[in-house]
């Protein structure tokens, strides 16, 4: 069973995953939901994403288009858009920098007690 | 796509769908047609690829979804209603006209109780600030009214609270943005 991850977590991050899925390739809705299960986030509900893709279209970070589907209505393709590769880009080398500063952070041997305060 | 799809899994779908565009009014009727179609859309994909339950089930409830595109859609800064806008000046005529009727329909009894047979015109000058004058006409005891309509100050308060109720004035800023941002 895959670890589950920390919603508010997520949270801050998912805009930032869901450019990088769609700058990799332009997706459908339900198809973002299913490639972010690959990718190991399977706690991420589609409750979640659909509004999250509507944000990032709000933003101006994505664009969409209606393709038409063979099984059924019309499918909405987000792909981003100049300011949504910068927002990838700027968002991606944060996250690295405060990743490594909080692995840094973690990563340090714990004593078995608290030291003591002066 | 595992699962063959039945009409009461179409008929569940299409009541999740309505029901989220329930809660969906106070966007920007292309915005909730936009929204009621991808979802929809990607709910039936779901379903035949997990089945309706677990499709229905993963979208997390009308409530929160509404919720959620909700916020996507204005930000997460307080926001105005229309709906409780409509609410408030479609109810409140009904209750104040009922209110203003009975005071009227008061006077006129007072008239018919003090003189039974009376004949003349009696003019009653409404409830204070928010009813303009009422003009009674007695014939032997039959009275019939004219009169009594809502003064501007109830009107300006009718439209002020409409406002108020619904926090109105922040759908100005939102409107502004739509403008330079249509719905796809």
């Amino acid at each position: 069973m895959p670890p589950s991850h920390d919603p508010q977590l997520l949270k801050g991050v998912l805009s930032l995953v869901l450019l990088q899925l769609l700058a990799e390739r332009e997706s459908y809705g339900y198809e973002v939901v299913q490639r972010l299960h690959e990718v190991g986030l399977t706690d991420v509900l589609e409750g979640t994403v659909y509004p999250a893709l509507s944000r990032l279209e709000r933003e101006g970070r994505v664009s969409a288009r209606l393709v038409s589907s063979n099984s059924g209505p019309a499918r909405k393709y987000y792909r981003p858009t100049p300011a949504g590769y910068d927002a990838l880009t700027t968002g991606a080398a944060s996250w690295s920098s405060l990743a490594a500063l909080v692995e840094g952070v973690l990563t340090r041997p714990v004593p078995t007690e608290p030291l003591q305060g002066d | 796509m595992t699962h063959t799809l039945t009409w009461l899994d179409r008929l569940r779908i299409e009541r999740l769908v309505w029901a989220l565009d329930q809660r969906l009014y106070d966007l920007p009727r292309a915005s909730r047609v936009a929204k009621r179609r991808e979802v929809r859309e990607n709910l039936l994909t779901a379903a035949q690829d997990i089945g309706t339950s677990a499709a229905v089930r993963r979208l997390g409830g009308g409530a929160r979804l509404a919720s959620e595109y909700r916020s996507a859609e204005f930000g997460d800064e307080p926001r105005h209603s229309w709906i409780a806008a409509m609410l408030f000046a479609g109810t409140v005529p009904f209750f104040v006209n009922w209110a203003l009727g009975g005071a009227t329909q008061a006077f006129a009894q007072g008239v018919a109780a003090a003189q039974p047979n009376a004949t003349g015109t009696f003019i009653w000058s409404g409830i204070p600030f928010i009813q303009s004058h009422v003009t009674y006409t007695v014939v032997d005891g039959a009275v019939r009214s004219v009169g009594g309509a809502w003064t501007p100050l109830l009107w300006a308060l009718w439209i002020g609270l409409t406002v108020l109720v619904g926090r109105l004035w922040r759908a100005l800023p939102m409107w502004k943005r739509r403008r330079t941002q249509p719905a796809i």
